[in-house]
């Protein structure tokens, strides 16, 4: 068994020939969403399945993570925590703002947030950002995985409030929450021309790669904001 | 300008460079009181990028950074906590539902398993489902069935096999469970037909408890489904066949669970479509009454019967159907079904 470092805080561990990605247990011997535990020279892994993150189909896809050590991150659509407990794993020395808008997935996210030290929970609507921002700082890092129909316009508004200037947004857009009927292709081009042109803050699309075959008609996207010229 | 922040409200000078503040009391409750007070205008946030740390720092609010993070996370666990423990009447009647179609769909399992189980010993019961749990948890062995019983005589001429000892006492047993969870799912209705006269006293006039019930469980709330237009309620428990005729030409459902209501249920074919409309507008008018005054209103439906009656008059008749093309060569155009029917 090796641990090998695919990005800040993000392993890829090889066992019986096989890999998987990682992340070191922040919390050792809690296991979160009963994830497998791992522990190789006295160090603790969560093993961290790519079907089941956005972010960690992400990472397999070669996206290069900008989220460090000591980011803050600003995650929306939080949901029950999968993602957030991973997250906060690698941001040992930062901090995640969690946003989530259903009050019953929030139960859970509480519950992981009693056990780690470094997440806010935060119960809210995403589209709405002044209803969070007497709490949430400048952040590094907005991750963004909301699946609602207008989602590139909640980046838009988040981003313009929240991240620094030298920040990137990462965003998983759901082909199937903007138009059920339509071609997803069709609908990831329209989402990126979206991004590039239709609001006050211009973004740079960075890179953009489909997730299959981790989740179905969804496509990862790493954009920042476009500098002025 | 003056700003609020989750630790205090500050005094800005147009420059952004903070002239005065006034701190929240530093406890983790009053912080949390304040986080959810709802903050509705654009005056009183912070502007895009304002650096909220560095300012509870130099306010002298709190010393470090790992300060800042640890209070900040137990004041919004502490008001997360508070928001999502406002539980409403509604909230009970969504689980009640949900609890009975669960015991629904695991008596129906367990009753099945019961016949088998049973057929082996005395088959000719003729009894399923709740009446044979009865009878088999009464009596278990059919050596045991008393002669005033009128399943007597089949029960001492049957051709199954004896059940006896340890068989016996486990074909008992699980009866015995199947009938706990019946007595638990009758338990169960009652209470919802009780709050649901409470809570949406309209909405069962119209639709009934059960179904009314329903509705709200699917659409997650009394409220939510007071927003809902009369289509969606129409539709509501049909997103096979909506999502079917949104992408192919399937047609249109004509109804969700409300169909489930007698007055949709025994009209004939050619009635229901129309009949399920007008049932769905008054569910919709009578949802929306319960919300906003919260009084029972019979005029609903006395309209309803009248519109139902209207609409049987105008129809006695089904409809003459097309007929199908049968020119299955490709010639001529290819009738779809697509359309209201």
């Amino acid at each position: 068994m090796a641990a090998k470092e695919v990005s800040a805080g993000i392993f890829e561990i090889t066992e019986r020939g096989g890999k998987q990605l990682a992340t070191i247990n922040l919390v050792p011997g809690a296991s979160v969403y009963g994830e497998k535990l791992i522990e190789i020279k006295g160090c603790e892994y969560r093993i961290w399945n790519p079907k089941r993150s956005k972010l960690a189909a992400m990472v397999i896809k070669k996206f290069n993570i900008p989220i460090k050590r000591d980011s803050k991150v600003l995650y929306l659509g939080a949901a029950s925590g999968t993602t957030v407990s991973h997250v906060s794993d690698i941001v040992s020395d930062g901090i995640v703002y969690a946003v989530e808008f259903s009050p019953r997935t929030m139960r859970d996210l509480i519950g992981l947030c009693d056990e780690r030290p470094n997440i806010i929970p935060i119960l809210a609507d995403a589209n709405r950002p002044q209803a969070y921002a007497h709490i949430v700082e400048e952040v590094d890092v907005i991750f963004q995985d909301v699946a609602q129909p207008n989602q590139s316009e909640i980046a838009a508004v988040n981003v313009k409030r929240f991240l620094k200037s030298d920040g990137h947004l990462l965003l998983s857009i759901k082909a199937r929450s903007i138009d059920t009927v339509a071609n997803p292709k069709k609908v990831f081009k329209e989402e990126v021309r979206k991004l590039e042109h239709d609001f006050d803050v211009g973004f740079e699309v960075l890179d953009s790669r489909e997730l299959m075959p981790f989740h179905e008609d969804h496509l990862g996207v790493m954009a920042r904001v476009r500098p002025a010229l | 300008m003056k700003i609020i922040t989750w630790f205090g409200t500050l005094t800005l000078d147009d420059n952004g460079k903070l002239l005065e503040w006034d701190l929240f009391q530093k406890d983790t409750n009053v912080l949390a009181e304040s986080l959810v007070q709802p903050k509705e205008t654009e005056i009183d946030i912070p502007p895009a990028g304002f650096n909220l740390r560095a300012v509870a720092m130099e306010c002298g609010f709190v010393a470090s950074n790992d300060e800042y993070n640890n209070l900040l996370r137990d004041v919004s666990i502490r008001a997360a906590k508070q928001q999502i423990s406002s539980g409403t009447p509604d909230m009970g009647v969504i689980q009640a539902v949900e609890a009975l179609d669960d015991i629904d769909e695991t008596t129906n399992t367990l009753s099945e398993r019961l016949a088998e189980w049973n057929g082996m010993y005395f088959p000719e019961v003729g009894l399923s489902s709740e009446p044979l749990a009865r009878f088999v948890a009464k009596y278990g062995s059919r050596s045991n069935v008393l002669p005033d019983d009128n399943l007597y005589e089949k029960a001492t001429s049957s051709m199954g096999a004896e059940l006896t000892g340890l068989d016996e006492k486990l074909v008992k047993g699980f009866a015995d469970n199947i009938c706990t969870l019946y007595d638990s799912r009758s338990r169960i209705e009652e209470y919802l037909v009780k709050s649901m006269e409470i809570t949406a006293p309209n909405l069962v006039n119209i639709a009934g408890a059960l179904i009314g019930a329903r509705l709200v469980s699917m659409a997650g709330g009394l409220e939510k489904l007071a927003r809902f237009p009369s289509s969606t309620i129409q539709v509501i428990g049909a997103n096979r066949a909506l999502f079917k005729h949104l992408r192919a030409r399937a047609p249109s459902p004509k109804h969700g669970i409300i169909f489930n209501n007698p007055i949709i249920k025994n009209a004939p074919w050619w009635q229901r479509g129309k009949i399920s409309r007008a049932f769905a507008a008054k569910i919709t008018l009578a949802v929306r009454m319960d919300v906003y005054s919260g009084e029972l209103n019979e005029s609903i439906k006395t309209e309803l019967d009248a519109k139902i009656e209207s609409i049987k008059a105008a129809n006695p008749r089904p409809p003459k159907r097309e007929n199908k093309n049968k020119n299955k060569g490709g010639k001529g155009r290819k009738q779809k079904a697509g359309g209201r029917r």
